[in-house]
């Protein structure tokens, strides 16, 4: 697994790139937690080049969530694999993460607009 | 398909690139992710919570008409299925997802594990309009 981080406007994008499992999730956690560290960081979670998630990573998620949660910070993951859709809806987390289908609405709604363009959004325009 | 592989967590990606290849060569192509994903959180289960190191786990996939079935045996120690977690889990748990999942992905799950060892029984019938 890769993972590409990035900071934008005081928000962190984190993209792991490959897949979430039992092998990846602790170098995942690891990257993630330590990142986000004591102090408040809001965390963008882009999961588009994800190519399989297991209950394990499903659980990292989780503990990120809490732990963004704790420090009061933001945290919106972008989501447009459908098999990655159905494994969170299947434990029910599609009603409690914000989950968008791509980076640009999700940055729009965490409030970050440098740089980014939601194509989909302006396609309704012309 | 019958494979026995050890009681390891480096035989969870094996496994299921196993019964990914098969569903997909015998007609469960749209299931056969759904499949293979039960498999392996299936397998986990036995791994966290069932068998010695040094044992081996038989995995078993056949096919009859419309049903793609899993059948998943070890001669560990057994364990507790009910610990494994119940339908009204809390979603935000850390841990007890797996057994959740493997009953949403399937169409029927059963597990049975007592001091001989741990039986795991899944069936997924094809989908008429795919995955």
């Amino acid at each position: 697994m890769e993972i590409e981080v990035e900071e934008k406007e005081g928000y962190h994008v984190v993209t792991p790139v490959g897949e979430l499992d039992v092998y990846t999730v602790p170098l995942f956690r690891k990257v993630v937690l330590k990142l986000e560290g004591e102090r408040r960081h809001d965390l963008v979670l882009d999961l588009t080049r994800l190519t399989f998630i297991d209950s394990s990573g499903v659980g990292s998620l989780i503990e990120i969530y809490q732990k963004v949660q704790t420090v009061e910070g933001e945290l919106a993951f972008v989501i447009d694999n459908p098999r990655i859709l159905k494994v969170l809806r299947l434990v029910n987390l599609d009603r409690i993460f914000r989950i968008f289908p791509n980076l640009g609405r999700a940055l729009q709604d965490v409030g970050v607009t440098g740089g980014y363009v939601d194509e989909d959004f302006f396609s309704d325009l012309t | 398909m019958a494979v026995d592989l050890p009681c390891a967590k480096k035989s969870l990606a094996r496994a299921r690139h196993k019964v990914l290849k098969f569903a997909g060569e015998h007609g469960f192509a749209g299931e056969a992710e759904d499949v293979a994903l039960a498999t392996q959180e299936a397998l986990k289960n036995i791994i966290q919570h069932a068998c010695p190191a040094d044992n081996n786990m038989h995995i078993e996939c056949r096919v009859t008409d419309d049903t793609i079935a899993v059948d998943i045996s070890d001669e560990g120690h057994g364990f507790d299925v009910s610990a494994l977690g119940e339908d009204h889990q809390e979603p935000l748990a850390l841990h007890g997802r797996g057994i959740k999942l493997m009953k949403g992905l399937m169409d029927e799950v059963s597990i049975v594990s007592d001091e001989e060892g741990t039986a795991v029984h899944m069936e997924k019938k094809r989908s008429a309009h795919g995955p």
